[in-house]
């Protein structure tokens, strides 16, 4: 497990100052944490896609945001990461809730989209890391060494509970 | 007037601190052709300008930020406005170029005309300008651009322009072009 705050410690240490997404349930804690935070602003986003907008458009300014979703999310998304931050090669991180997984079973809304989540970020080209345990920092670190080498999108998936 | 003849003249009011962002399709490809480059033109992301504009506002509060997105953008994108309208950033401006047509791709109709845009911008808490009919009222444009471009609060303007399905050219540079050279004037 690992706290909120550690988190956003270790993001805005660096240099994330805004953050925005689509809420899920797996990322509560997390998300009141940043309500409180003074180092990174939320932005609560409508819509997926529209966060990957905000995200790149702060970017264009020359600062960092990421985004915190769910997986269902990742079927909102796609024209943004294709057309827009694949295209412009903008460095993105991105928390995605792994939902649809075992314990979830009585979410089926949840179940598909938890069965293909890895094959669609393998089919759009997107590196991604399931986030869970005592190395977080060792993945965080790999993660964004990937996204400011390749300047490229990354996600990390976050399953229940791995989050407090 | 046509859209493209309301992109030229935006030029004057264009300064180095004014940020571009423009929607795909004619749209950014008039404001690579009219506006001083570079600046934010859009390959794809349809419906998704107005957010972009959102972050670059919140990244670089003390320069102008000018959305200029076709009404088929504009509607696609609608909820981000939700968005705008609750953290209204000072420095985001947007202009619609509302031909009531998906120009780009042909001409086909978009429902833009069923919209009342200005009841439509108070629900959001957006401050407007008004709507302008540039084909009968050519001449308050430059009135308009003025008080948008010097607006001390998010302000909307749109605009009616004629039906004009004339391609220009692909814009030349790729978009990882557009990024760096963006980037490199802020
Ligand atoms: C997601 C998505 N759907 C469809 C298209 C095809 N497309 C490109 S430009 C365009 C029209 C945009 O309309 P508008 O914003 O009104 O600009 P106009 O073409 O009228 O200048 C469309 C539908 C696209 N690029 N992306
Ligand atoms: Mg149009």
């Amino acid at each position: 497990m690992i706290k909120s705050i550690d988190i956003l410690n270790y993001l805005s240490e660096n240099n994330f100052e805004l953050s925005t997404g689509v809420p899920c349930s797996y990322f509560k804690e997390l998300l009141i944490e940043l309500d409180k935070s003074a180092d990174i602003q939320y932005i609560a986003a409508t819509r997926e896609d529209e966060a990957v907008g905000i995200a790149c458009g702060y970017y264009l300014g020359k600062k960092n945001c990421f985004l915190i979703i769910q997986n269902s999310g990742l079927a909102t998304i796609g024209d943004a990461f294709t057309s827009l931050a694949q295209l412009y090669e903008i460095p993105l991180l991105i928390f995605v809730s792994y939902r649809g997984l075992e314990p979830d079973k009585t979410f089926p809304e949840h179940v598909i989209m938890g069965n293909v989540t890895e094959a669609v970020l393998n089919a759009y080209g997107i590196p991604y890391w399931n986030m869970k345990g005592e190395n977080w920092r060792k993945i965080l670190d790999e993660a964004l060494e990937r996204m400011k080498e390749d300047s490229s999108v990354v996600c990390i998936l976050v399953e229940k509970g791995v989050i407090i | 007037m046509r859209g493209k003849e309301v992109i030229a003249s935006l030029k004057e009011f264009i300064s180095d601190d004014t940020l571009i962002v423009s929607s795909n399709g004619n749209v950014s490809r008039q404001a690579y052709n009219f506006l001083p480059q570079p600046q934010v033109y859009l390959r794809g992301s349809m419906g998704l300008p107005m957010s972009i504009g959102l972050g670059l506002a919140l990244a670089q509060p003390e320069k102008q930020v000018l959305v200029i997105t076709g009404d088929g953008n504009f509607l696609m994108g609608l909820s981000s406005m939700t968005t705008i309208g609750n953290y209204k950033p000072p420095n985001l401006k947007i202009i619609i170029l509302d031909n009531a047509i998906y120009a780009t791709t042909g001409g086909q109709e978009t429902v833009s005309s069923t919209v009342d845009y200005l009841k439509l911008l108070e629900g959001f808490g957006i401050q407007h300008y008004g709507s302008l009919n540039s084909i009968k009222s050519p001449s308050k444009l430059l009135e308009a651009f003025e008080i948008l471009l010097t607006s001390k609060q998010t302000t909307v303007l749109h605009i009616n322009v004629e039906e004009d399905i004339e391609n220009l050219e692909n814009i030349p540079w790729q978009p990882k072009e557009i990024k760096n050279k963006f980037m490199e004037k802020i």
